[in-house]
């Protein structure tokens, strides 16, 4: 589904990410683990095609996304860390933008809207300028914007900050019931319990390198993911 | 604190003459000098020139009539309007809207201190456009009437306490808008149509502005003598200039009592405004069923969503599309008579009317600059459309086929009443036209490719990128400099050519620029849009 394969940019003099090489496949939940300016946001800003890398290829469903933008963005849908939404616009008009853009047929689109405003109650502020959102408001529609399409891959940087406990459970359900699907997700996070108990595979990223990866229990072992994430960053 | 948040807003407003958001990098020294000649010949050489020539038209006359009272009082009275008109949204947007308020009010700042800064951000955007009329006021005066310690002083004084009554009137009407704006819904266009009100008494009396000159001249004595009996505090304003101590204590001392109060009125409320997101009725949503629309289809109806939320984008950056229609009636209904006497006048250059419609159209479409700031508009919200499945190519064209529906539409509209009225045969007349229309699809090419060249995207308030930006005083002044080149050549040198081929050779011109600039955007644009 996802492969990177020796990924490098730089800023500057810094190498954010260097040589980085992953392999998601089909049906995985994998979590993106690193220090705060690891390059975890620039690897998944890179593959949502949003960020241009100076080394390396990456390839969504056998397609190379500087090649191939458009049709590996068809495929990907991507959450920032922050939901930057377009504020003069209202959650009900947001969906319907990106329900065009994705060329979701209207019926199907409104179904799929209900469905996930539901979901996340949110039916009731669909109306209102996403001005007036709180941050959770705004990344519970970034949410249902990323699953309305049906995306192959969901790519997310921090998907769980600002969501009520509620919210965050329901999220964990989706991105199960994606990958069982055949789906593939690619998210960062913090809190290594949701990634230990989520995640099918994991990778550490330290100071742009790839440090460790595997499935959890290659990673982890015995110890708590947290453990080995410490050890890793002491050494 | 008040000099390090005034600087971050003085920077915030020149960022763009100091830094290349494109490269990520500061701009070279001579670029930097080069933005600011080019700001300030804009600035003092096109306003400050038109107010010069207004001065210098009133002074002589009035000061020899023994009111040079009268001409402070209106040239002071134009400095307030021009000032105050150009700040009331400022002082709104930029007291109460500022998206980094959340983020001083959570620092140990005190919220004067907040205030203070953001009202001496107002304050010096009002002189600046203030200055406009001030200096050249004061100083034909000097020139035309003498230079004495007084009148001097008195004059520095008058140019204070103007500038005081402009943020003063800046302050009460924004916080007016502030106050609606928390119970209005549909907000921004509201606000437009009080502003337009205010800019058709505006333009109605620049309109009659030559006429009203010539009479207050001719009349000056008896109008004089009016105002003085009718309102007293007038003629006191207007004496300041001329050199009149105790009119200047007693001005001064009132407008530093006033600033005091509002100061105070307006502290009490800040804090309130600032935090509210307003008590307009939550907007019940109701399932419809989507219309479908196509990618661009899509992103051109996020654009036109964009320029009508905000009041600011559309007074700003809109205007045009009100003034062509409004100049196309007024072609309809005066602009035979008006035709007629410039052919006369100008009978030695033969197609002259002509040309000056397509300028003075012109004039009035660079009034539309929509697709300028449109890319910075997107501002944090630049990941949507470049992790969309969008060419970017497609987003730039979205962005300008608005402006392109925006000018176009009105521009035809205004060209075909020209060439109706126009004493021209019919070949030019269908040129006035294509020229027009070419003139609109340049504009719009350009004003969205200057826009692409100098993005801002790392704004916190929108007026930034909608006003302040370098590339919104380009796309503007280069307009109207555009305008001016078009009809100053045809009187130079162009008419040797005859009006039919000038016109034509401009129509060519602009269309091979506008070709080029699209494939510029196509190419190195779209890379540089993806870039950003």
């Amino acid at each position: 589904m996802l492969n990177i394969e020796h990924l490098t940019k730089t800023y500057g003099d810094k190498k954010a990410v260097d040589d980085l090489t992953l392999e998601i496949r089909p049906g995985e939940i994998f979590g993106f683990i690193g220090h705060n300016g690891a390059g975890k946001s620039t690897t998944l800003k890179s593959v949502a095609g949003i960020l241009q890398f100076d080394q390396g290829t990456i390839r969504i469903g056998g397609k190379n996304i500087l090649t191939e933008p458009v049709a590996c963005k068809k495929e990907l849908a991507y959450i920032p860390d922050n939901p930057d939404l377009y504020e003069f616009m209202s959650g009900i008009k947001y969906l319907n933008f990106i329900g065009d853009i994705f060329g979701i047929p209207a019926a199907q689109r409104q179904e799929r809207i209900r469905k996930y405003a539901d979901l996340f109650e949110l039916t009731g502020d669909l109306g209102q300028p996403i001005s007036a959102y709180s941050h959770g408001m705004k990344q519970k529609l970034a949410l249902i914007s990323a699953w309305i399409h049906d995306p192959k891959l969901i790519v997310m940087d921090e998907p769980f900050v600002g969501l009520d406990p509620k919210a965050s459970h329901l999220l964990k359900e989706m991105m199960r019931e994606h990958c069982d699907r055949g789906g593939a997700i690619f998210f960062s996070t913090h809190v290594l319990e949701v990634a230990e108990k989520l995640c099918d595979k994991v990778a550490i990223i330290k100071q742009g390198k790839l440090v460790k990866v595997g499935t959890m229990e290659e990673v982890k072992g015995d110890a708590s993911l947290e453990a080995v994430f410490l050890e890793l960053e002491a050494e | 604190m008040l000099k390090v948040l005034l600087k971050k807003q003085v920077a915030e407003v020149f960022k763009g003459y100091f830094f290349d958001a494109k490269k990520n990098r500061m701009r070279s020294k001579a670029s930097i000098a080069a933005y600011f000649i080019l700001f300030f010949v804009l600035m003092v050489g096109m306003l400050g020139g038109m107010f010069t020539v207004l001065a210098l038209s009133l002074c002589g006359g009035l000061t020899q009539a023994g009111v040079g009272w009268l001409y402070f009082l209106l040239m002071g009275g134009l400095a307030i309007l021009l000032g105050a008109f150009g700040s009331v949204f400022n002082t709104y947007a930029g007291l109460y809207l500022a998206k980094d308020n959340d983020l001083l009010l959570s620092l140990p700042i005190p919220v004067r201190t907040i205030m203070t800064a953001r009202l001496l951000n107002v304050y010096l955007l009002g002189t600046m456009y203030a200055s406009t009329v001030l200096l050249p006021t004061l100083i034909v005066y000097w020139i035309v009437a003498g230079a004495t310690v007084s009148n001097v002083l008195c004059g520095i004084l008058f140019f204070l306490i103007v500038t005081l009554i402009i943020l003063l009137l800046s302050c009460v009407l924004g916080w007016v808008v502030a106050r609606i704006s928390l119970k209005l819904k549909n907000k921004s266009y509201i606000t437009v149509l009080i502003s337009l009100a205010i800019f058709g008494v505006y333009y109605f009396f620049s309109f009659k502005s030559n006429m009203l000159i010539r009479d207050m001249v001719n009349n000056a004595v008896l109008y004089g003598e009016k105002i003085k009996g009718a309102s007293y505090g007038l003629y006191l304003f207007g004496r300041i200039g001329e050199g009149d101590w105790t009119a200047t204590g007693i001005f001064l001392a009132v407008t530093l009592l006033l600033c005091l109060l509002v100061w105070r009125a307006m502290s009490r409320s800040f804090l309130r405004i600032a935090t509210s997101s307003g008590s307009a009725g939550k907007v019940r949503y109701v399932e419809k069923r989507a219309k479908e629309r196509s990618a661009i289809g899509a992103l051109r109806a996020k654009e036109f969503s964009r320029f009508t939320s905000s009041a600011t984008y559309m007074l700003n950056c809109g205007l045009g599309v009100l003034f062509l229609p409004a100049a196309g009636v007024l072609l309809l209904v005066k602009g035979r008579e008006l035709f007629a006497v410039l052919d006369q006048a100008l009978s030695g250059m033969p197609g002259s009317p002509a040309v000056l419609a397509c300028a003075l159209l012109c004039m009035l479409l660079a009034m539309i600059i929509v697709a300028t700031p449109s890319v910075s508009l997107e501002g944090k919200s630049i990941w949507i459309p470049q992790s969309l499945p969008v060419e970017p190519k497609t987003v730039l064209r979205a962005k300008l086929s608005v402006q392109l529906i925006l000018s176009c539409l009105p521009m035809l509209f205004a060209a075909l009443c020209a060439a109706i009225v126009l004493p021209a045969s019919a070949e030019l007349r269908l040129l006035v036209v294509v020229t027009a229309l070419a003139c609109a699809v340049f504009s719009s090419v350009f004003d969205l490719f200057i826009g692409m060249k100098m993005p801002v995207l790392t704004w916190t308030n929108e007026i930034t990128p909608i006003k302040q930006s370098g590339a919104i005083a380009i796309a503007l002044f280069g307009g109207w400099g555009f305008a001016i080149l078009l009809g100053g050549l045809y009187l130079l040198v162009g008419y040797k050519l005859g009006a039919v081929i000038y016109l034509l050779l401009w129509t060519i011109l602009l269309a091979a620029a506008s070709l080029w600039m699209l494939h510029w955007l196509d190419t190195k644009g779209s890379r540089s849009f993806a870039a950003l």
